[in-house]
């Protein structure tokens, strides 16, 4: 009954990469658009898109957006100027700084330093969000998503921060296998072999902060997910109780940022509950 | 091969655009027309070809009662079965009078209405919620279609081995099945998403033990993120794929099969001929009647 995270290796990513670039294709496509637009961090997760849109529409129909905030690192920028660089896209590097600070000045004097760490890094990450979106509406582009499916199971992303898209090729891919995925798209080495982080401060790591690896992790939620496995059975396939427990309390609470907000019925027809289509109905 | 015992099917592997009549059926014709030139005698769709697969609240929109005025819409197909003197096997939301909707086929052979078949099983678990919508047809019907003995299963139908069993037991030679199946699942070291391998697998079966052409014509493209995986593929009574398409592309291709295959292979392995139906009837009596007791 054990069974193990599917590797993507090199018998099955050819047609993953197709599908995935035709996804991008046919549903940008159906928005009346060509193009997209992506925030780019110098990250796996958003190098890992940016190559699966620019082989799906064209170099010439994927913008990068690189929104530094002054405490991200240098070799995030480098980063995210080599995919640049060697897809050959166009990028635009927005500073967020002024903007962040300006609003955290009058907040700083009343919170707990702790509070505003989390409450600045969820600022900047909405932040972005609100730029990339300007930047949606004046290249006549489509946001691209960039959350894989570890983050958004884990609730490990900002609600209409990061997690924000109109489309995402990603998210039903764990992080582990992004990994996969990458070295089989050639992604710079650099990218690939740094600690995964959301670099929003100085030596932020995803794992120190989650308490587990993304690899132990992946492995438990493929069951509990993709398999539908109950926790204890999860557990009794030897992995350890209190993560199982720990993470399956993490999909759970976070629920409510991967659905649409609530809207309370009061008519004989209400969006989303039962005023069904499809978002490519028109 | 005897060039009068085979007929040339073309496997029409489409992208519906979800909920456009018109311009599906302007898609169908062109198609169509394509396969005449290329000299077949019967063009296969998906699923649903004419309407999209994930319709929800517009199935309500979409149907069609082909026995009224509505029917209107269809009839570019029915001209050009006529005109070109060649058979269409289409998917489409079909209306019945008392205002019942099925995930149908319909069967339209040189401008005349030989078939429909409405989906008997329709998934209604994980990303399916096809009995929210339709009602499930009531059997596997057996129709001649230019003197070759035809039964149409749509997706699900065919995860029943009872279906197959059924169209074959009443005299199918070629068994059509149609669908709308999503890529899903990925395995280490296997070049294919998990879904395909099954259908693989399956009309294998399917064509080997029932000793049966199967022409399985599934879609392509995506529907809010959900992706057909296209791969459609002739089966002969072997078990062999004759023909295979592409995964996940659009293609139109034509292929001849041999019906005297079907006499060979049934005169070798009479699998169809051994059969007890008689027997089996009694064991479903049997496992039937004993649930009704309980």
């Amino acid at each position: 009954m054990k069974k193990e995270l599917p590797k993507i290796d090199e018998y099955n990513f050819p047609l993953i990469y197709k599908h995935l670039s035709n996804f991008i294709k046919i549903e940008v496509s159906k928005a009346r658009v060509n193009s997209v637009v992506l925030g780019l961090s110098g990250g796996i997760d958003s190098a890992v898109a940016c190559y699966l849109a620019s082989n799906a529409l064209g170099k010439e129909n994927v913008a990068a957006l690189i929104m530094p905030y002054e405490s991200s690192s240098g070799s995030s920028m480098d980063d995210a100027l080599k995919v640049v660089k060697t897809l050959g896209i166009s990028h635009y590097v927005i500073d967020i700084t002024k903007q962040i600070n300006e609003y955290f000045t009058k907040e700083k004097a009343v919170a707990a330093p702790d509070d505003i760490r989390v409450r600045k890094g969820n600022k900047m990450a909405r932040e972005r969000m609100s730029i990339l979106y300007d930047y949606s509406y004046k290249l006549n582009s489509l946001v691209l998503g960039t959350s894989n499916k570890s983050e958004l199971l884990l609730g490990y992303g900002t609600l209409y921060g990061d997690m924000a898209s109109a489309l995402n090729p990603i998210g039903d891919i764990y992080k582990t296998q992004i990994y996969q995925l990458a070295e089989h798209l050639d992604i710079p080495k650099s990218i690939i072999t740094k600690a995964p982080s959301a670099d929003l401060w100085e030596g932020q790591s995803d794992e120190g902060e989650l308490g587990f690896t993304y690899e132990t992790a992946d492995g438990i939620m493929y069951l509990l997910i993709d398999k539908m496995y109950k926790p204890e059975v999860v557990v009794s396939l030897g992995y350890d109780e209190n993560l199982v427990n720990k993470i399956y309390d993490k999909i759970k609470k976070s629920q409510y940022k991967r659905r649409m907000p609530l809207i309370a019925k009061v008519s004989e027809r209400t969006i989303n509950i039962d005023f069904r289509y499809l978002r490519d109905w028109a | 091969m005897k060039k009068n015992n085979s007929i040339k099917i073309c496997l029409a592997q489409t992208n519906p655009k979800v909920g456009d009549l018109k311009k599906n059926i302007e898609n169908h014709i062109e198609i169509i027309s394509g396969a005449k030139d290329k000299g077949a005698n019967l063009v296969v769709f998906p699923e649903l070809s004419l309407t999209g697969y994930f319709l929800k609240d517009s199935v309500y929109d979409l149907g069609i009662n082909i026995n009224t005025d509505e029917a209107a819409i269809l009839e570019p197909i029915y001209k050009a079965a006529k005109d070109l003197d060649i058979s269409v096997i289409a998917g489409f939301v079909e209306k019945d009078a008392d205002f019942n909707f099925y995930n149908s086929s319909c069967c339209i052979s040189k401008g005349k209405l030989i078939n429909v078949h409405r989906k008997v099983y329709l998934p209604t678990y994980g990303m399916f919620e096809e009995l929210r919508y339709f009602k499930p047809g009531d059997g596997f019907g057996v129709f001649d279609m230019d003197g070759v003995k035809v039964s149409v299963l749509t997706c699900e139908d065919a995860w029943h081995l009872s279906s197959s069993y059924i169209a074959v037991n009443k005299g199918a030679h070629i068994i059509i099945v149609n669908s709308a199946s999503p890529a899903r699942g990925i395995t280490a070291g296997l070049n294919k998403f998990n879904s395909m391998n099954m259908w693989e697998e399956l009309l294998s079966v399917i064509a080997f033990y029932y000793k049966s052409y199967v022409i399985y014509v599934n879609r392509v493209g995506f529907e809010d993120g959900i992706g057909f995986s296209g791969g459609s593929c002739i089966l002969n009574p072997l078990g062999e794929v004759e023909k295979k398409l592409d995964y996940l592309e659009e293609e139109v291709v034509s292929a001849d099969i041999n019906l005297d295959l079907l006499n060979n292979e049934r005169f070798k392995t009479p699998l169809i001929r051994d059969e007890n139906l008689n027997l089996t009837l009694k064991e479903i009596e049997g496992i039937i009647n004993k649930g009704t007791k309980k």
